[in-house]
C-alpha cells in the first residue's frame, strides 16, 4: 500500500501549475442541481441507533432531523425544536417542538416520535452503539444493562410504580417483559384495526414488551379501551415490532420467577415517579432488599428521565447538572426515527423502498460499494435551505482513489482527510511554494496521543521522563498535515488563531503557546493547562529520579506499539524512539493490525501505544477527561489517581460554567502532570473543495450539514 | 461414471464442512472483536451489542449456529450491516467476475499474438521486445501497474476515469491491470508451444506444399502451439472469478475481493466465513470439472485406477 500511495503521487507530480488542484469546469458546463460529494467508505447503517461508522454521520444528520442540527461551523442551531429551557441547575431541559415538521408519509413529527427514538436507543435489545450518548439521561445506563423495572403492584415496603433495581450482581433470573397469547395476535399500528395487521403471531408465541400505551413518554392509549402494548416479535425468520392491545397478552412465562430487588439511589430516579416523593432535600429513606416476582415488574421506558407532556413538549431529565447535554441532541442517538417504518422492519427499514425520513433530503437509492443518491425531501419543513435537487453521495474507499476522482472533477467535493500522504506536500506547497487554493486544512477536536500503561511503568518520574523527552513541533514536518503539535490533552484552536471575542472568552493573552477550547462562540473557552512539554534537561533530571527511586526495577527496555498500515504511525514511532534514544532509553517498536492494538490497550498488556481521541461535543468533561476515570474501559493506561477523581466529582454539581471549567482545568493538571498519556497533536481536517461549492467546508467536529451545499453558477 | 460424481460431491462436503470450521475457529482465536473500536464506549452498551449477536454464548453455540445455517444453505448475515452474506455474494461476485473476464479475454488476445510473432521470429529482435515486455508485465505488479496507468492515462491525459466502473471506460484501466498479470505467462506459453509446433513434421509439409506463411503459422500450427495456454486457463479462470482485491480496491470495483478484505478488519465472522465457504465451494466445483474433463479424455482417471 505504500508503493501505490508513492506511485499515486507521481500524477500529482505533473500536475499543471495552476490555482487549483485538478478540474474546474467552467460556470456553464456546471449542473447546480446536484451535488456531487466523495465519500470515504461505505456507511454500515443508514438506521441513525445503529450507525458507527464515520460515513454514515453527515447522510444521516442529512436525512433524519432532529431536535437541533448541525450548523455550519458545527454548532447546534434550531431545527425540530425552536426554542427550549434549560433549568438552573442544568438537570432538566425542555424543548419546544415546530408544528410543521412532517415525515415523508406527511404524518406530522411529534415529540413523541423524539421519545420514541430515545427510548429505542435505551433499549438493549436494540444494541445501540450510540447508546452512550444518552448516558446522562436519567435512568438509561440501568436499562440497558437491564437492572431496573417499575413495580406493577404493591410490594412492601415500595409502592406500585416505584423504580427498583436488582440488588445482586448476578445476571437477571429471566426476562420479567416476556409475554405470550392464548391466541393469535394481530400486530398493528397503534389503534389500528386487527384487520390492519402487518405481522401476525401465533398462539401461544412469546413476545418481548417494550412499552405501553399512555406512559410518561408513550403516544396515549386510543380512546375506549385499555392500554395497547408495544411488542416485539423475534421468531426464525420473523423480526417485527408493533402494538396490541394489552389485555390479548394474557401469558406471563417469568411471572413467578423471583428477583432480588431494592428501589433505586435517588440520583439516578426519575422523581415525579416515586410516590409520595417529597423534595430532593428528603433524607435518602432505607433501601430493603425484598423479592419481588416476575408478574410485579416491568421494564419500562417510564424509568427513564424522558417525558412528553404533549405532543410539541419533550422534557429530559439528567441524573447530574450536564451543561453539554444540549450538543448531544443533534447526535445520531436523538436523530428521529419513524415508528412505523421500524416497527414493520426492524433492521431493514432503511432500504430506499422502505425508508421513511424527516430530515432535508430524502434516500433515493443506495448501491452497496458504489453511490448514494439523496433527492430533496418533498416534506421538509425548511425546504429554502436546500438549494439542490440530488446530493450523489460516492462510496470511495481508497484515499488515492478518492482524491484522483476529486482531480478528475468526478467529484465537487470530498469528506475530510481522504488525501494520501504522499499528496499533502504537493497540495500543501511545501513542493511547488504556494498551496493550491481549493485545499483546507483546519484543526479538529481530536487528539494524538500515546497512552502509558500506569499498572506497568508504575514509576510517576519515568512516565514524566518520557513525556518531556518529546519536542513535538517536529512531527508535522514528516506528517505534511498541518497537526498542530501540542503536549496538552484538550485540544482547541491555537491561542494566536483564536478571533478577538474568543480571546476574551478564553482570558488568554494573544502571545500565550498552546491551545483553547472554544464552547460557545465569544462566550465560554476552555483553556487547559499545559502539559508536559519538551525540556530535556528536566526529562534527564526525571530520568535520574527514576532510576534512584526503583534501582534494578528500572525497565531495560520498553516497547511501543503502532497500528501497521500507515505510514505517519511508524514515522511518528521511529521519531519518539529516537527522542527517547537521546536520554538514554531503550525502545522497541512493534507494528500490530489496529484491531489486536486496541484489544491489547484495553487489556492492559503493553508499556506505551499510540492511538487517539476525537470528540463529537466541544466539551473535554464528556469527551476527553473521562478517559481517565478509575475502571473506565476507556481507560487504557489503567489510571487512577483518587485526587483527579476527587476533582472530577466535585465539578459535577457545579452550575457555574466557569467555576466548573476552573475546577476541570486543576483536575486535567494533575491527570497530565501524572503523565499517564502523553498527547503529540491536534488532529485536522483536510479537504478539497472545488471554488464553485458554497456552503460546504469543515468544522471542527466534522460534521459538515451536506445539505446546505450547493453549486455557483457565477 | 455416476459413483464417480456422487463420490466426488461427498468428498466435497467434507471439504466444505473442513472449511467452514477451520474459519470459524480461526476466525474466533484471532485477536479482537467485532466491535472492538477506538471511541468511547461503556461496557454495558458494549455487552448489549455483543449479546444481540450472540458473541457472549459459548463458542460451540455459535458453531453450532453457524452450521445449522450453512445446512441451509444459508450463508448468515453480516454483522457490522445491514445485508445478508448471500445477498452480497450474489451481487459482488458477478463483479469481480465480469471484470476478470475481460482482463483475461485482453490477455488471451493480445498473448496470443505476441507469442506466435516471437515464435515465428524465434531470437530476434521482435522476439526479445515482445518477450522482454512478457517479463515486465508478469514481473510488475498490479498496484504498481494500476497507479501508473491512472497518472498517465487519467490525470495527466484525461481520457479514462481514474476509479469506479460508472461505464464502459471504467472497465477498461481494472482490465489491463489484471490482464497483464495473464498476458505475460500467455505470451511465454503461447512461444514455447508454437516453436515447438512449428517444427513439427506437418507444418514442414504443409510449408512444402507451398501453402502461405500467414495461412501456416495462423492456422495449422497455432492449433498446436495453444495447448499448454488451454491447460493454463483452468487455474487463471478460477483465479478471476474470485477477484483480485488489489485492483478491485485501486479501481474502485464493487467486487468480492474487497468487501472481503473490509471484512478482516472488521471482524465480520458470518461475512468471513460464508465467503471462505464460498470460495470452497467454487474450487471444488471447478475441480470437480476438471476432473471430469480428464475423466471424459482418460478412462484411467474414470475407473479410479490412475
Amino acid at each position: 500500500m505504500r508503493a501505490l500511495l508513492a506511485l499515486a503521487a507521481l500524477g500529482a507530480c505533473s500536475l499543471p501549475d495552476g490555482d487549483y488542484f485538478g478540474h474546474v469546469p467552467a460556470g456553464d458546463e456546471l449542473d447546480p442541481r446536484v451535488f456531487r460529494w466523495c465519500n470515504f467508505g461505505e456507511p454500515d447503517y443508514l438506521d441513525p441507533a445503529l450507525a458507527s461508522s464515520t460515513a454514515s454521520s453527515p447522510l444521516i444528520s442529512t436525512l433524519f432531523d432532529a431536535l437541533t442540527t448541525y450548523g455550519l461551523d458545527g454548532n447546534p442551531v434550531p431545527s425540530l425544536a425552536t426554542t427550549w429551557e434549560i433549568s438552573d441547575d442544568l438537570r432538566t431541559y425542555t424543548f419546544h417542538l415546530r408544528g410543521d415538521a412532517r415525515w415523508t408519509t406527511g404524518r406530522p413529527v411529534t415529540a413523541y416520535d423524539v421519545a420514541y427514538t430515545a427510548i429505542r436507543v435505551a433499549d438493549a435489545m436494540t444494541a445501540s452503539p450510540n447508546a452512550d450518548n444518552l448516558a446522562p439521561i436519567k435512568g438509561v445506563m440501568p436499562a440497558l444493562a437491564r437492572r431496573v423495572f417499575v413495580l406493577r403492584h404493591d410490594v412492601a415496603p415500595y409502592r406500585a410504580g416505584a423504580v427498583v433495581e436488582l440488588a445482586t450482581d448476578a445476571e437477571p433470573p429471566d426476562d420479567p417483559n416476556r409475554r405470550a397469547a392464548s391466541r393469535a395476535l394481530a400486530v398493528r399500528d397503534l389503534g389500528a384495526a386487527p384487520e390492519a395487521a402487518y405481522a401476525t403471531v401465533p398462539a401461544g408465541g412469546e413476545v418481548t414488551l417494550v412499552m405501553t400505551s399512555g406512559g410518561r413518554a408513550t403516544l396515549p392509549t386510543p380512546a375506549g379501551g385499555g392500554p395497547w402494548a408495544y411488542v416485539h416479535y423475534e421468531h426464525a425468520d420473523v423480526d417485527v415490532l408493533g402494538w396490541v392491545p394489552e389485555r390479548e397478552l394474557d401469558g406471563e412465562p417469568a411471572a413467578g420467577v423471583a428477583f432480588a430487588i431494592r428501589r433505586v439511589a435517588r440520583a439516578d430516579q426519575p422523581d415525579p415517579l416515586e410516590p409520595g416523593s417529597g423534595s430532593g432535600s428528603d433524607p435518602e429513606p432505607p433501601r430493603p432488599v425484598v423479592t419481588a416476582h416476575g408478574r410485579d415488574l416491568v421494564r419500562s421506558p417510564d424509568a427513564l428521565g424522558v417525558r412528553v407532556p404533549d405532543a410539541r413538549t419533550i422534557v429530559f431529565e439528567t441524573s447530574q447538572p450536564t451543561p453539554f447535554f444540549l450538543p448531544l441532541t443533534d447526535n445520531r442517538a436523538l436523530r428521529t426515527t419513524p415508528i412505523e417504518a421500524v416497527s414493520r422492519s426492524p433492521r431493514h427499514w432503511t432500504d430506499p423502498d422502505r425508508i421513511v425520513t424527516s430530515g432535508p433530503m430524502h434516500l433515493a437509492a443506495w448501491r452497496p460499494r458504489d453511490a448514494i443518491e439523496l433527492v430533496r425531501s418533498p416534506t421538509y419543513w425548511d425546504p429554502a435551505a436546500v438549494r439542490v435537487e440530488r446530493i450523489r453521495v460516492l462510496s470511495v474507499d481508497d484515499q488515492a482513489a478518492a482524491t484522483n476522482l476529486y482531480f478528475t472533477g468526478a467529484c465537487d467535493a470530498t469528506t475530510a482527510n481522504v488525501i494520501p500522504s504522499t499528496y499533502l506536500p504537493v497540495l500543501n506547497g511545501e513542493q511547488r511554494g504556494r498551496p493550491y487554493k481549493d485545499y483546507q486544512v483546519s484543526p479538529n477536536l481530536g487528539v494524538y496521543f500515546a497512552w502509558v500503561n500506569t499498572k506497568r511503568l508504575t514509576n510517576r518520574h519515568l512516565r514524566r521522563a518520557l513525556a518531556l523527552a518529546i519536542d513535538r513541533t517536529q512531527i508535522p514536518r514528516f506528517t505534511h498535515g498541518g497537526e498542530i503539535p501540542t503536549a496538552q490533552l484538550t485540544p482547541g484552536t491555537p491561542i494566536a488563531q483564536l478571533a478577538p471575542a474568543d480571546l476574551a472568552a478564553c482570558g488568554v493573552a494573544r502571545d500565550a503557546p498552546g491551545v483553547a477550547l472554544v464552547m460557545t462562540a465569544g462566550e465560554l473557552c476552555y483553556v487547559p493547562p499545559p502539559g508536559l512539554d519538551v525540556d530535556l534537561a528536566a526529562a534527564k533530571r526525571e530520568l535520574a529520579l527514576a532510576r534512584a527511586e526503583m534501582g534494578d526495577a528500572f525497565p531495560k527496555t520498553l516497547d511501543y506499539r503502532y497500528n501497521a498500515g500507515a505510514e505517519a504511525h511508524k514515522q511518528i514511532a521511529e521519531y519518539l524512539q529516537a527522542a527517547w534514544g537521546r536520554i538514554g532509553l531503550d525502545v522497541t517498536l512493534s507494528a500490530q493490525d489496529f484491531n489486536s492494538l486496541l484489544a491489547d490497550t484495553r487489556a492492559g498488556t503493553y508499556d506505551i501505544a499510540r492511538l487517539g481521541n476525537q470528540g463529537n461535543v466541544a466539551d473535554t468533561e464528556s469527551e476527553f477527561l473521562p478517559l481517565f476515570r478509575c475502571g473506565s474501559p476507556d481507560n487504557r493506561g489503567q489510571y487512577c489517581n483518587p485526587e483527579f477523581e476527587r476533582l472530577m466529582d466535585e465539578a459535577k454539581p457545579m452550575r457555574d460554567r466557569r467555576a466548573r471549567n476552573a475546577k476541570l482545568r486543576e483536575a486535567e493538571r494533575v491527570m497530565i502532570e501524572d503523565a499517564p498519556v502523553i498527547p503529540l497533536y491536534v488532529y485536522t481536517l483536510k479537504t478539497l473543495i472545488k471554488p464553485y461549492v458554497r456552503d460546504y467546508g469543515n468544522n471542527v467536529i466534522n460534521q459538515p450539514p451536506l445539505w446546505r451545499a450547493w453549486i455557483d453558477k457565477r | 461414471m455416476i459413483r464417480f460424481i456422487v463420490r466426488r460431491l461427498l468428498a466435497s462436503i467434507v471439504v466444505v464442512f473442513v472449511v467452514a470450521s477451520a474459519s470459524f475457529l480461526l476466525l474466533h482465536a484471532a485477536p479482537g472483536g467485532p466491535f472492538d473500536t477506538a471511541e468511547r464506549r461503556s461496557a454495558v452498551v458494549q455487552r448489549a451489542m455483543e449479546d444481540r449477536y450472540g458473541l457472549n454464548d459459548s463458542l460451540g453455540a455459535q458453531y453450532a449456529r453457524e452450521l445449522a445455517h450453512l445446512a441451509r444453505g444459508d450463508l448468515g448475515r453480516s454483522i457490522k450491516r445491514d445485508l445478508s452474506v448471500n445477498d452480497m455474494i450474489a451481487r459482488s461476485a458477478p463483479v469481480s467476475a465480469l471484470v476478470g473476464a475481460l482482463g483475461l479475454l485482453a490477455a488471451i488476445g493480445l498473448g496470443l499474438v505476441m507469442g506466435v510473432i516471437a515464435a515465428w521470429r524465434r531470437n530476434s529482435r521482435t522476439d526479445y521486445a515482445l518477450m522482454g515486455l512478457a517479463l515486465v508485465g508478469i514481473s510488475i505488479p498490479s498496484f504498481v501497474l494500476g497507479p501508473l496507468l491512472i497518472a498517465e492515462l487519467s490525470l495527466r491525459l484525461g481520457w479514462l476515469p481514474p476509479a469506479r466502473v460508472d461505464g464502459p471506460a471504467g472497465y477498461v484501466l481494472p482490465a489491463i491491470t489484471l490482464g497483464m498479470l495473464y498476458l505475460g505467462t500467455i505470451a511465454r506459453l503461447t512461444r514455447g508451444g508454437m516453436i515447438e509446433a512449428l517444427g513439427q513434421d506437418y507444418v514442414r509439409t504443409a510449408r512444402a506444399k507451398g501453402l502461405p506463411e500467414r495461412t501456416v503459422v495462423w492456422k495449422h500450427a497455432l492449433r498446436l502451439g495453444v495447448q499448454p495456454v488451454v491447460t493454463y486457463l483452468g487455474p487463471a479462470t478460477a483465479a478471476l472469478i474470485s477477484g483480485s482485491f488489489v485492483v478491485e480496491k485501486i479501481f474502485q470495483i464493487p467486487g468480492l475481493g474487497a468487501a472481503f478484505v473490509d471484512s478482516i478488519t472488521e471482524h465480520d465472522y458470518p461475512v468471513l466465513t460464508g465467503v471462505f465457504v464460498f470460495y470452497a465451494v467454487l474450487l471444488v466445483g471447478l475441480n470437480l470439472v476438471v476432473d471430469l474433463a480428464y475423466g471424459l479424455l482418460d478412462p484411467r482417471v474414470r475407473e479410479g485406477r490412475a
